[in-house]
């Protein structure tokens, strides 16, 4: 095991598993199914969406109930630009930047108040949000909705709808996922997860909990409206509905099933999110909302770090049998996993941060130490 | 160096894999496009979803949460109005052909993202047409992906107008008559009053409200005898419109006419009106008029009112002369033998349902090519037909441009246990 980890340690063989799955993505889209390449649109959609509400709860530790208020508005902003015929690269920063803006306004004032409080704040905005989008009607085309169809294939590219809009959501995803991975796993990274483990030694250490908390809100928020905009370039249509509280909480369960404080896992969040109910649904369409439910107390009983640790676990129970592999061969490989879903450009980059997540778990790591120790200083 | 130079040689063989594989993706997708362009070249090629000897339908309305309920029946009107003619072998179509229609369903929680990934589901089930489920913004979700794909998108049961527009909606058809046609139904009764009435309204602050109020005026806009004195609204999200109620109170109208969609709210206004001392004529929304769920509920004296008013087009399945019936009686046991409702629907949509299927019986009869261009032009040909459990003078016509299939609804008149139609206002 220990060959196999030094094997894959090595940047070229790194630098080759990333090429393959860029290719893999750019080739993807042209040979799958239509139903299959709509379903991984939607996948898309929903992992930047999760990974945003990592940003602020995985990472930072502050609870936030409210992602989807984030993502209705990024959609009501983009169905709104492209109906009154704006510029669609307008539209795309407006439907990040108006939701960053809602976010850091509403942040400013939440984050001073601590724990539970901020998650009440949270929680109020998809409950004002849904009838505010009935209210508003000029704006959101009230109960009724409002579509925008811009997302078809243009007649130069040859391809079918689904592929375009596919690469649309791959190469958005792909931007947002890699900047994400490099803000959480740098400077700013650290200062949330000392945020996260102990407000007080934040403060000691220079870092200021109010703004730390106030940015990964800021910075959630925004990734949500950018989730909001592959809303509408897949589904294309958005409603009140869109914004209900309901969906707030299956994006937070969707978060802990993939993995709490993890890039990956926010990719398998989105993947909980969108198949869950599909898979669900072909048993037995009746039984959809029970079926759900054992399947989020099934992995949370089996993979209480989310489904993103059962590498670890694996490893783990190899560990105990009595092979014994090195703990540092094991933890390079799982960068090496992560390196791939989120393609990075600078081979520096890869590993200088694959050598401290070899050597020790970096905070950002969903480790249960870190979750008690957090538990505690709430109560 | 020879690492550098290996790295070279690795990338430009996996780009190479790439690009064959690019080129041949292509290819293979390309050819699958131009064999449906073919298809749809030769009239007689059967659409996706239609065999010799069956059809299949999707229907993806909410079967769990909130609106689970009327969701719920949705579905199992149909699958028990085709569970019983499937046992009988079917239904003979236009083309001489006898086939089984098989009904699949699919749950969409009443979330729009969820309608339109369960209809490109249907479309990778190779479903030959869609329809019935619930919802307006679910079946607003896929309405343009229908549109699209070109499959039928058909008896949905919204009342939003936006279904039965042929031009904007050329797959689309709604069942259940459109807001405007409940409220003008009403309206016209009044108009063709002998006296003279002053009506207040309040109504909904959304399209539900605004559709009501649209239909009414119109109805009585050329009517001397009919004068609007007050016209209020509330908002959905209100947990009070006594405010509103004594404003209009005052206005001293005979007639109140009330688009309400939440029955708390219609029930504390009933309370808040005798309270009051004002005790108009009442018009009530088809949805929010339930005898049991609300006239009949404690502290609500439906008696002080000289008329309770609403609109319907079917018989209510809780009605104890629906059991009696012959065709109650047969409905009821294929609901019993065929879904999972247990007892007496509680809904009417699964009445609604019901008819919605034998409605798609008639089309079917006319149907003479296995296509779904043809079946949309045997749907939208349907006159005058009496489908089951209809109230008399309430007909299925699809033929008219901007109506639903259900085409008229009556006026009837709350007498004290259930509702019976009236002939005219007082």
């Amino acid at each position: 095991m220990a060959a196999a980890a030094g094997f894959l340690a090595k940047p070229w063989v790194r630098w080759v598993a990333v090429l393959l799955v860029v290719v893999l993505l750019v080739v993807a889209p042209l040979i799958f199914p239509i139903f299959l390449n709509q379903t991984l649109a939607r996948i898309g959609v929903f992992a930047v969406a999760v990974l945003g509400l990592n940003v602020v709860m995985g990472y930072t530790g502050q609870v936030s109930l409210g992602q989807i208020f984030f993502v209705g508005v990024g959609a009501y902003v983009t169905a709104y630009g492209v109906n009154a015929d704006w510029n669609i690269a307008l539209v795309f920063i407006l439907a990040a930047l108006i939701p960053g803006v809602i976010g850091l306004l509403i942040s400013l004032a939440a984050a001073r108040l601590g724990g539970l409080a901020i998650a009440m704040v949270t929680i109020a905005l998809p409950i004002i949000g849904v009838p505010l989008a009935k209210r508003l009607s000029e704006f959101t085309g009230g109960s009724q909705g409002s579509s925008a169809r811009f997302s078809s294939a243009p007649d130069w590219t040859g391809l079918a709808d689904d592929q375009w809009q596919l690469y649309i959501v791959i190469a958005i995803t792909a931007v947002v996922f890699l900047l994400t991975r490099n803000l959480v796993r740098g400077k700013y990274g650290r200062a949330f997860a000392i945020v996260k483990g102990n407000e007080a030694v934040a403060s000691s250490m220079g870092i200021s909990p109010y703004r730390y908390k106030v940015l990964a809100f800021t910075i959630a928020s925004l990734i949500g409206g950018i989730s909001g905009f592959l809303y509408m370039v897949v589904v294309q249509y958005t409603s009140p509905e869109t914004m209900s509280f309901g969906h707030s909480i299956t994006l937070l369960a969707s978060m802990v099933i993939g993995g709490a404080g993890s890039i990956l896992g926010s990719l398998l969040g989105g993947a909980y999110y969108v198949l869950a109910p599909q898979l669900t649904n072909a048993i037995d369409s009746s039984l959809t909302a029970v079926l759900q439910g054992i399947i989020l107390l099934a992995i949370l009983f089996v993979l209480p770090g989310g489904l993103v640790s059962l590498p670890r676990l694996w490893r783990r129970r190899r560990k105990s049998d009595g092979h014994g592999g090195a703990p540092a061969g094991g933890a390079g490989s799982r960068s090496a996993a992560a390196a791939t879903v989120a393609p990075d450009v600078s081979p520096s980059a890869a590993s200088v941060t694959a050598a401290p997540v070899a050597a020790t778990p970096t905070p950002p790591e969903p480790n249960p130490p870190t979750q008690s120790e957090e538990k505690r200083q709430d109560t | 160096m020879s690492t550098l130079r290996k790295k070279a040689r690795i990338t430009s063989v996996v780009a190479g894999i790439g690009i064959v594989a690019v080129l041949a993706a292509g290819c293979a997708r390309g050819t699958a496009g131009d064999d449906t362009g073919d298809a749809t070249e030769g009239p007689a090629e059967a659409s996706p979803g239609i065999t010799d000897t069956s059809i299949t339908l999707g229907i993806t309305s909410p079967l769990t949460g909130p609106t689970a309920g009327p969701g719920n029946c949705t579905v199992d009107g149909a699958l028990a109005y085709f569970g019983v003619k499937n046992a009988e072998g079917g239904i003979e179509f236009g083309d001489g052909k006898t086939r089984t229609v098989e009904i699949k369903a699919y749950d969409d929680t009443y979330d729009p993202q969820k309608a339109l990934a369960n209809f490109q589901q249907m479309v990778s089930d190779g479903v030959f047409a869609a329809g019935i489920g619930l919802g307006t913004p679910t079946n607003r979700a896929w309405r343009e992906a229908a549109i699209d794909e070109e499959v039928p998108q058909v008896l949905v049961m919204t009342g939003d107008p936006i279904f039965s527009d042929r031009e904007e909606s050329p797959w689309q058809l709604g069942l259940v008559p459109i807001y405007q046609q409940e409220g003008g139904a009403f309206g016209e009764m009044l108009a063709s009053s002998t006296e003279d009435h002053k009506v207040a309204i309040l109504s909904q602050n959304d399209d539900y409200g605004d559709g009501y109020v649209e239909g009414f005026k119109e109805a009585i806009a050329g009517a001397d005898n009919i004068e609007v004195v007050k016209e209020l609204t509330y908002e959905a999200t209100d947990t009070s419109v006594d405010a509103q109620l004594t404003e209009l109170a005052a206005s001293g109208a005979d007639v109140f006419f009330n688009a309400m969609s939440i029955t708390p709210l219609v029930i504390s206004s009933l309370k808040k009106t005798e309270e009051l001392g004002w005790t108009p004529n009442w018009f009530l929304p088809s949805n929010t008029s339930s005898p049991g769920g609300i006239l009949q509920q404690p502290d609500v004296h439906a008696d002080v009112f000289p008329g309770i008013y609403t609109v319907a087009f079917s018989q209510s399945a809780a009605s104890p002369t629906f059991a009696e019936s012959e065709e109650g009686a047969a409905f009821l046991e294929a609901i019993a033998e065929y879904t999972n409702q247990e007892g007496v629907p509680a809904f009417p949509h699964c009445v609604w349902s019901w008819i919605a299927g034998a409605t798609l019986e008639q089309a079917f009869a006319e149907m003479t090519e296995p296509t779904r261009e043809n079946f949309m032009e045997a749907l939208l040909s349907i006159q005058d037909y009496s489908a089951p459990f209809m109230l008399e003078g309430s007909v299925i016509d699809t033929t008219a441009d901007g109506k639903p299939a259900v085409s008229d609804v009556l006026v009837q008149k709350y007498n004290g246990k259930g509702y019976a139609p009236a002939e005219q206002f007082g």
